[in-house]
């Protein structure tokens, strides 16, 4: 298919989804049309240097047309304790596996679609505030479509104890899911978000999540990307924190044939703090990018990010890790590191951490690392008796162990560990 | 007959450093292989356990009565041989009591055990960790992780304790050790000695000898052992130096 021909079939797709009149309708039409000026991101872009959609683009307007099914999977699905549980099917909001409405005085979670009826200016109020579709095709694309998703109000001084746990699973193969996380905490609110993705078939997920953060507030917010082998995944995060505002954020990228996580973060009021950790790994010839921008713009914020990567097989990672320090950002500590491990000759990574800084009075580090297995450690335990599958995984997972017991979800850093386990090594040693 | 290593050539990276070693060893028996710098001494604890890059050219050596060079490292390990490392590798984020659970019952599955029950382990872990004095923290934390020298080798014998090997071959574990740690290890050591287990001690120093008393001493000079006796052939090492003697044995 050519450009123009994949464009009217997008256009067509958009005709056919979102109802004609809206709190967002106009806002929607904007995004399409910046995306269709655009196309898909290519590699001649320097953020997308190392990730070719080219294989998307040879499914996107087959997957915007397909129709969502009334049958979700039952498989893969992650039961946290005690969590609010949302729903996605196919992207669509389902109420029947949903419990919104279980909720504590201060706390709002209303489905995207029926706050944009009920009440659009509330919506207007957060929805493109951080990410704005003009930055990127894919967030054009998501605005374009994403009249789906869920929407998490915390009133100042609430405390919601209960994790929120919003699933995005699929129930046939070729449709695209493009759902709108909106997240606003008061002041010195506090709540844990997640989002685990887990389609079953091979789909289209291009999520974007915006999440504000007000004075004093802390949020978790853990995403889980457990997609089926075949499912292109592109997710991005936008978050805000105003002054002594706190954000943990958690990354485990699991599944997919191509992965795209990608978080920015403004620290926009004094004191604010970040700390995002990042797991991802892939085996055979998958394709998972991870990438982080920390913007501290006001005085003694601090953050600190940790990203590991494991890439078996043939699989490819790229990390790219930016800190930002604006000229009164005076006293900003900062400390970004990437460790990755290769499985085997044939995987690779591609590292960039970077540091801009503008201001004169602050500590910022940053370091990357590529290494194999340890061939000395792997002796060792093999000389205990040990079988070679067992010492293996109890390397791998040493790597990782930093970030799993850091987790906040349990059930998270559960599944990590067993995906870990299941990477298909090949046999290969890519030890050291 | 335990062990029987018969004319054993080995090179590492292409450079042959054991070069027609035999020896023998009995259920039961200890013995203490010494040498000069260089020797050998090392490549061949490491051989005889498995460690890849180690390739064997010629001789034999059969264990229990099996081709010992067919086993993979871990199969040696389950086997009944155990290696105790001259310098034991720190891995963080592996538990000392997760490795040793993980061995104690790969070696229980390998002779048709069920796995042994949780609070039975625990059990014999603290009571073997108290014969060796190492702190109970010690087994949560990472594999040798910030372990001192002498905390790492009481960490080997620890682990000896715990998986009651057939044969354990002890490489060097008294280098770096002060008098009351060498004290600890050798009654670690003794402690196993039960008239049934064998013992191949690899040490630079007659020391050693002075608290884990062996049957046999060899002395292993440029690949190959050069003269055996009992005891008193380290004695008369530490008296003259490895030249003297090695000069006589040449001579």
């Amino acid at each position: 298919m050519n450009t123009s021909t994949i464009n009217d079939a997008i256009r067509a797709a958009w005709q056919a989804t979102g109802p004609d009149e809206d709190a967002l309708h106009e806002m929607r039409r904007e995004a399409l049309e910046q995306f269709l000026r655009t196309g898909l991101p290519t590699t001649r872009q320097e953020n997308w240097k190392y990730t070719n959609l080219s294989g998307l683009a040879e499914r996107l307007a087959d997957d915007l047309r397909g129709e969502p099914t009334a049958h979700p999977s039952q498989q893969k699905m992650l039961c946290i304790a005690d969590a609010v549980q949302v729903t996605f099917v196919d992207g669509i909001y389902r109420p029947e596996l949903s419990a919104a409405d279980e909720l504590p005085q201060g706390v709002q979670l209303h489905s995207l679609a029926a706050l944009a009826e009920r009440q659009p200016a509330q919506l207007r109020e957060l929805y493109g505030r951080l990410a704005a579709f003009a930055d990127s095709p894919m967030v054009a694309l998501n605005s374009a479509f994403a009249g789906q998703g869920a929407v998490l109000e915390v009133a100042d001084g609430v405390e919601l104890a209960r994790p929120v746990c919003i699933s995005y699973r699929s129930g046939r193969s070729h449709i695209a899911a493009q759902t709108r996380l909106l997240v606003s905490l008061g002041a010195r609110a506090r709540a844990t978000v997640v989002e685990h993705f887990c389609s079953t078939d091979s789909v289209f997920v291009n999520p974007v999540s915006e999440l504000h953060c007000g004075p004093g507030a802390r949020l978790d917010y853990c995403r889980l990307q457990d997609e089926h082998p075949e499912t292109w995944h592109t997710a991005l995060q936008c978050a805000a924190l105003a002054e002594n505002a706190s954000l943990h954020t958690t990354q485990v990228d699991i599944g997919a044939a191509l992965a795209r996580n990608e978080l920015r973060l403004n620290l926009n009021g004094r004191g604010a703090h970040v700390e995002a950790h990042g797991l991802f790994m892939a085996d055979t010839a998958r394709h998972v990018d991870s990438r982080i921008d920390v913007n501290h713009l006001a005085p003694d914020t601090s953050s600190r990010e940790r990203y590991r990567g494991i890439l078996a097989g043939r699989a490819r990672g790229v990390f790219n890790g930016r800190i930002y320090v604006a000229q009164d950002a005076q006293k900003t500590v900062a400390e970004l590191t990437n460790r990755n491990l290769l499985l085997n000759k044939r995987a690779e990574v591609n590292s960039k951490p970077e540091l801009e800084i503008y201001a004169d009075d602050v500590k910022c580090a940053h370091g990357s690392t590529t290494g194999q297995l340890d061939a000395n450690s792997l002796f060792y335990l093999l000389s205990r008796g040990v079988d070679r599958n067992t010492a293996r995984n109890m390397l791998i997972t040493a790597f990782a162990a930093e970030l799993l017991t850091d987790m906040r979800i349990p059930e998270i850093a559960a599944r990590a560990q067993q995906a870990l386990e299941a990477l298909h090594t090949d046999g290969e040693t890519g030890e050291s | 007959m335990l062990l029987n290593i018969e004319n054993l050539h080995a090179s590492v990276g292409g450079t042959e450093i054991i070069k027609g070693l035999n020896l023998q060893i009995n259920p039961g028996e200890v013995h203490a292989i010494m040498g000069p710098n260089g020797s050998g001494k090392s490549t061949l604890a490491q051989a005889l356990a498995g460690k890849p890059g180690y390739e064997i050219t010629a001789g034999a050596v059969s264990y229990k009565g099996e081709n010992l060079l067919e086993l993979e490292a871990d199969e040696r390990a389950r086997a009944g041989i155990f290696l105790g490392f001259q310098y034991p590798v720190e891995i963080p984020g592996v538990s000392n009591v997760y490795l040793l659970k993980a061995a104690l019952n790969a070696r229980r599955k390998e002779s048709g055990q069920d796995e042994i029950d949780s609070v039975e382990f625990m059990r014999l872990v603290r009571e073997k960790a108290k014969l060796m004095q190492l702190d109970q923290a010690f087994l949560s934390r990472g594999v040798n992780e910030g372990f001192s020298g002498g905390e790492k080798k009481r960490n080997e014998i620890f682990q000896m304790a715990v998986l009651e090997p057939d044969l354990a071959i002890l490489d060097e574990t008294d280098s770096g050790l002060d008098i009351d740690a060498l004290k600890v290890v050798a009654n670690g050591v003794n402690a196993q000695r039960d008239g049934q287990r064998s013992f191949l001690l690899i040490t630079h120093y007659q020391r050693l000898l002075d608290y884990i008393q062996p049957d046999f001493v060899h002395v292993l000079a440029g690949g190959r052992i050069v003269k055996s006796g009992n005891r008193d052939l380290a004695l008369e090492l530490e008296a003259n130096g490895y030249d003297a003697v090695l000069a006589a044995a040449a001579g």
